[in-house]
Formats: structure tokens, C-alpha cells, sequence
């Protein structure tokens, strides 16, 4: 369909009728996302929509029943978590991932924890490693040894983000980052979200929040009942025109040339 | 009152509030362990006697070292029921190659390996048949268990060789060789838990499966490395319960070994939740056990009242448990 032109660089991550489904559940049909470098990208739609769905799909917690996956232009099936992350993916989960009863410093390193020699675990680099990414982020949650079991919501979803940020990977997706938040603290991830873009990374975001969305998003796909129903460009959409798509109240683009449809 | 100081604590002492709650549950245990001494002493001094002492180090190191593996198991979110069977399975089979005319080491290999082999068949049950932990290993606790029978004939196997022996049986400076066996393996054990990224994921997996999995873990592969670690480690225990008895006995484990480990596991704080737990808690919960046994017995008390208290502290212990981690994770939720 899209023919790759030389001076545009392919989209950093890309969905193409993709559908899932669990048991007689469909909880995905036909979803197309494209998501580019250095731009955030936002997901909307309503509860049960298939948001996180999408981007487990995303970061190889689940695998498609149909459609594919493409990352820089070229398709890729991702076998599991790990796999998601040397192919250049973080993720900040909407449940978190957390381990209660480790600290915020081994937290942030799970996955990729510091050795010392071949067997040793590398405390110290990993407490300083995780004070320096919390601290460049202007993050407080108090000492890194702190349990994740101590700390509150917000604290939790900081620490979370903070986790992706440290991965330096070059694509990012977030479900729902400022559930937890505050609106001091949301307008900082924001800030966060816009320094990732600066660097040229992909933000993949999930989000309820309008606000957030408006504020921060370069373009959005909204999602209905399993569908990508429409994406649009942030600047040449309006909240109402986005509301009655999340609702059904604005007929979408792909849903009328979606053949199950007919 | 302890819990108000607790209240009044910052959120900056939380570090300090949490260790001294890990020191507590160990201390707690001590002070247990000392009162069960100072009882018994009185009813029968002999209990103090260095020979009695030793005795006691020397069961609590049968029950530690099975402790080992089952403990990082049990932080690491799994259970091992046959623990007891593979116990016997151990020191029959290095009794057994023994007897051949096996070389010791070897033969102390075999034992270990027959565990950690055991331990492999468990978790493959668990992963690939998707049979609860619980279950499998209570199935595998039996099968072994039959098989140990089958494979003797019921009887047990002996003469073992001296120099076998006396690797269980001797001693330096009155110290014997099994307990510094014991504390070797439980600074392995410490370094494993601690000081390596296996023991974080370890613990990781165990405090929540879900976020190791989201985080790349290769949980099924650590599952599988932690179910053989339990099984060699029950193997081991069965060597030395051989060489420490001079002979390879079909009746050495059972039942009641199997939860005489993991009460002892419990008491030493280790949680059936996983991920919280210490090595040296599982050495106080060895200890503890072997003390109230001994006890009881010098005391000459009734063994039922053994049963009894066992089943008290355990049930205590299990409730500080649940009680930490509702004072540590609810608190400011
Ligand atoms: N593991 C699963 N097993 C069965 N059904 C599932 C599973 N995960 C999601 N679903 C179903 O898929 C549908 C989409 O769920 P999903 O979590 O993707 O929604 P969402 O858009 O993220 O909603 P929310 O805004 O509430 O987070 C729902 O109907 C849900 O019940
Ligand atoms: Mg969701």
C-alpha cells in the first residue's frame, strides 16, 4: 500500500491488521497503527477498547492471530518479553510490573541487571544507575533502596516510567503513565515524553486523559471495540471530533472498508 | 508498642523499619531457641552437655541443607513435596554405587544427581503439564518413594566404607564435619540469594511472576534451575544422612521429613508467597527445629507434645509473616 520513498524514513513501528483473540473473546480485528520517529503517539478509545491488547501485542507479551508487525519497515515477530527489548522496545505496563518486595533500584535494572565479573551482581552501580536516571528525570521517591511495597501509586508510576526511560531504547510504549498522577506530576511526564521525542524515539502512550493527550500527542489513533477506528494529526483534530469517534457517535475511516463489516 | 513507634516512622526510615523487621523474625527465633534450652536445662541439665549440643547441630544439618534448595525454591514462588522421597533416593543410590565398589566422590555425585534429576523431572511436570507444584511434587513424592522400596527390596544397604563414614562422622576440634559442610553450603546458598542477578530474578519471580515475565525473565528457565536445585540439595542431604548413619536406610526420609523441611523453611521466615526470606533465617529454623526435638526428648517429655508445639510455632511464625507484609506494602496504599 504505502510505497517507502527514499527521503521519508520508514514509520519506527507499525500494526497492520492485526487481530487477537482469547477463547470466543475477539478482543482485537483489523488494527493499523503507525507510529514515527521522534513523534508521540497516542491511543484512545474506551475501557474494554483492546488498548493494552495492542500494545501487548506490541512488546511480544501476546502474539497476533493475524496481521503483522513491522519495526522500521521490516516485519518482525516478537517470541517474548526479552526479545521485545533487544529489538529496541521498552515498555511501561499499565499494571506497572513491579516487584513489590524489591527496592527501586533493582526495579529499574530487572531485565538488565549490572555485573561485577561474570556471577556478581553489581549493587553499587545499579543504586547509582538508578539515582542518576531518577535524579536527570527530577524525580524524588526519597532513597533508591526504598521498597516498591512502601511507596504510593504515583511514586510507583514514576519509578515505572523512570524504569523505560533507563533502557534508552528506541521506541517506547506507555499504557496509561498518568493514571496515578496528579496534575503536577502529569504535566512533568509529559515534559518527560517530549524530552524521549527530542531525542528522536517513538512514544507509543495510551491515555484517558484528554488534556494529556491534547497537550502532548503529534498524532492520534483512536480505538473502538476491538478496531482502530481513525488516526489523526493532534493539530488538524478537535477533543469533539476524537470524543464522538471514542463514543461511535462520528463514524470512523477504516471501520466502513473493514470487509467483516459489510 | 513496637507497632506505634513503627507509625511514627518517616517514610525516609522505611529501609530501617524493614530491616529491623528481617532482624526481628531471626532474633525472635533465637530468643525461642534459648527459652526451649533454658526449659530443658532445667528438667535435665545433660541437655547442655557438648555431646547433646553436637547432637543438635548435627539433625538441624539435615534439615538446613534440604532447606537450602527448598527455601530459594519457595522465595522463587515454587513448592517441593518430595523432597522426603528424594531424600531416601539419594542416599540410596550413593549407598548403593558405595557397596559396588564405587569411589566415594562418585558416588556422592550419583546421590546429588539422582535430586537434582528428580527436581528437573518436577518442574517439567509443572511447566509443560501445567500440574500445580503442590500436586506434582506430592505425585513425585510418592513414586520415588516406591521406587526407593522396589529398587532395595526394602532392605537397607550396607556395609558402607570406613572412609565414607567418616566423612559424616568426624570431627575437627569437637566441630563435626557435617556442620561445616552445612556452613559452606549455606555461604553458597547466601552468595546465590544476595550477591548474584540469579538470586534478584530469583526473587523477583517469586514476588511477582507477572512483572518478571513483563521485565524479559526467562522464568521457565529459572523454575526449572530452582526445582533441580531442591532436588540436589534433598540428595545431598540424603548422602550425608548416609555417611552419618553408615548405611543407605529406605525408611531414612518420608512424610515427615518433607514437612519438617518446609516448617522449618516457614518458621525461618521464608514466605509461601515467595520473594521474601533469608538464608540465615532457614539456619535459625533448622536450628529451632532440631532444639524443640532434643528437648522434648531429654525433657522426657511426650513426644505428641512435639507435634503440638511444632504446630504452634509454625502457625506464629507464618502469622508474623503475613503480618510484615501487611505492615510493610499496605501501609501507604
Ligand atoms: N488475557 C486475556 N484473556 C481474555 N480476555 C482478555 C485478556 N486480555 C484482554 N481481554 C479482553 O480483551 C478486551 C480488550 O481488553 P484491553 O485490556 O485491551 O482493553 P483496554 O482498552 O486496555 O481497556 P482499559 O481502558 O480498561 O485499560 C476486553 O474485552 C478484555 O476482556
Ligand atoms: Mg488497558
Amino acid at each position: 500500500m504505502a510505497i517507502a520513498q527514499p527521503d521519508i524514513p520508514a514509520p519506527a513501528l507499525e500494526m497492520r491488521g492485526v487481530g487477537k483473540s482469547f477463547g470466543n473473546v475477539k478482543a482485537l480485528s483489523n488494527v493499523d497503527i503507525t507510529a514515527g520517529v521522534a513523534e508521540i503517539h497516542a491511543i484512545v478509545g474506551d475501557n474494554g477498547a483492546g488498548k493494552s491488547t495492542t500494545l501487548k501485542i506490541m512488546c511480544g507479551i501476546f502474539r497476533p492471530d493475524q496481521g503483522q508487525l513491522r519495526l522500521g519497515g521490516k516485519s518482525v515477530e516478537i517470541r517474548d518479553a526479552s526479545a521485545a527489548h533487544h529489538l529496541g522496545i521498552s515498555v511501561v505496563h499499565q499494571d506497572l510490573a513491579l516487584v513489590e518486595c524489591l527496592d527501586i533500584a533493582t526495579n529499574m535494572a530487572l531485565g538488565a541487571i549490572p555485573r561485577r565479573g561474570r556471577f556478581r551482581l553489581d549493587r553499587r552501580r545499579m543504586e547509582t544507575e538508578a539515582a542518576k536516571v531518577l535524579d536527570d528525570l527530577k524525580i524524588r521517591v526519597g532513597s533508591v533502596r526504598t521498597q516498591i511495597g512502601l511507596l504510593s501509586g504515583g511514586e510507583r508510576q514514576i519509578v515505572a516510567i523512570a524504569r523505560a526511560v533507563r533502557m534508552d531504547l528506541p521506541i517506547m510504549l506507555l499504557d496509561e503513565p498518568t493514571a496515578a498522577l496528579g496534575v503536577r506530576e502529569t504535566a512533568h511526564v509529559g515534559e518527560i515524553l517530549g524530552e524521549l521525542r527530542q531525542q528522536g524515539k517513538a512514544v507509543i502512550c495510551i491515555s484517558h486523559d484528554m488534556d494529556f493527550v491534547f497537550r502532548n500527542s503529534d498524532s492520534i489513533t483512536v480505538m473502538r471495540l476491538g478496531r482502530s477506528v481513525a488516526t489523526r494529526r493532534t493539530k488538524d483534530t478537535s477533543r469533539d471530533e476524537i470524543i464522538g469517534l471514542i463514543t461511535g457517535a462520528i463514524q470512523g475511516d477504516t471501520a466502513s472498508s473493514d470487509p467483516t463489516f459489510a | 508498642m513496637a507497632s506505634e513507634q513503627a507509625e511514627h516512622q518517616s517514610s525516609t526510615a522505611s529501609q530501617g523499619v524493614l530491616s529491623e523487621l528481617m532482624l526481628r523474625q531471626e532474633t525472635t527465633l533465637l530468643a525461642v531457641i534459648v527459652a526451649v534450652g533454658i526449659v530443658a536445662t532445667l528438667r535435665n541439665p545433660a541437655f547442655l552437655n557438648p555431646a547433646n549440643l553436637t547432637d543438635i547441630a548435627r539433625a538441624a544439618v539435615i534439615y538446613f541443607v534440604m532447606g537450602c534448595g527448598a527455601s530459594l525454591l519457595m522465595i522463587g514462588g515454587g513448592l517441593d513435596f518430595s523432597v522426603g522421597a528424594v531424600f531416601t533416593l539419594g542416599g540410596i543410590i550413593c549407598a548403593w554405587l558405595l557397596v559396588w565398589g564405587a569411589p566415594w566422590p562418585l558416588a556422592v555425585l550419583a546421590g546429588v544427581a539422582a535430586g537434582a534429576a528428580v527436581g528437573y523431572v518436577n518442574s517439567v511436570i509443572i511447566e509443560r503439564l501445567h500440574v500445580p507444584p503442590i500436586i506434582a511434587t506430592l505425585g513425585t513424592f510418592f513414586i520415588v518413594g516406591g521406587l526407593c522400596v522396589q529398587f532395595t527390596g526394602g532392605e537397607d544397604i550396607v556395609p558402607l566404607p570406613e572412609t565414607f563414614q567418616a566423612l559424616g562422622q568426624g570431627a575437627v576440634l569437637g566441630v563435626p564435619y557435617i556442620v561445616l559442610y552445612a556452613i559452606a553450603l549455606g555461604l553458597l546458598f547466601w552468595f546465590l540469594l544476595e550477591q548474584t542477578p540469579f538470586g534478584v530474578e530469583t526473587r523477583a519471580l517469586g514476588g511477582n511472576r507477572k512483572a518478571a515475565i513483563a521485565n524479559g525473565l526467562k522464568v521457565n528457565r529459572l523454575d526449572t534451575i530452582l526445582y533441580v536445585t531442591a532436588g540436589a540439595t534433598a540428595g545431598l542431604a540424603g548422602v550425608i544422612y548416609a555417611a552419618r548413619v553408615g548405611s543407605g536406610q529406605v525408611a531414612a526420609g518420608g512424610p515427615s521429613v518433607t514437612l519438617s523441611v518446609v516448617t522449618a523453611v516457614l518458621i525461618g521466615g521464608i514466605s509461601l508467597l515467595g520473594g521474601l526470606g533469608t538464608i540465615t533465617g532457614v539456619a535459625v529454623g533448622a536450628l529451632l527445629l532440631s532444639a524443640i526435638d532434643n528437648a522434648l526428648i531429654v525433657a522426657s517429655v511426650p513426644p505428641q507434645y512435639n507435634s503440638i508445639i511444632i504446630g504452634a510455632i509454625l502457625i506464629c511464625a507464618v502469622a508474623v509473616d503475613h503480618m510484615r507484609r501487611e505492615r510493610l506494602y499496605k501501609r501507604r496504599r
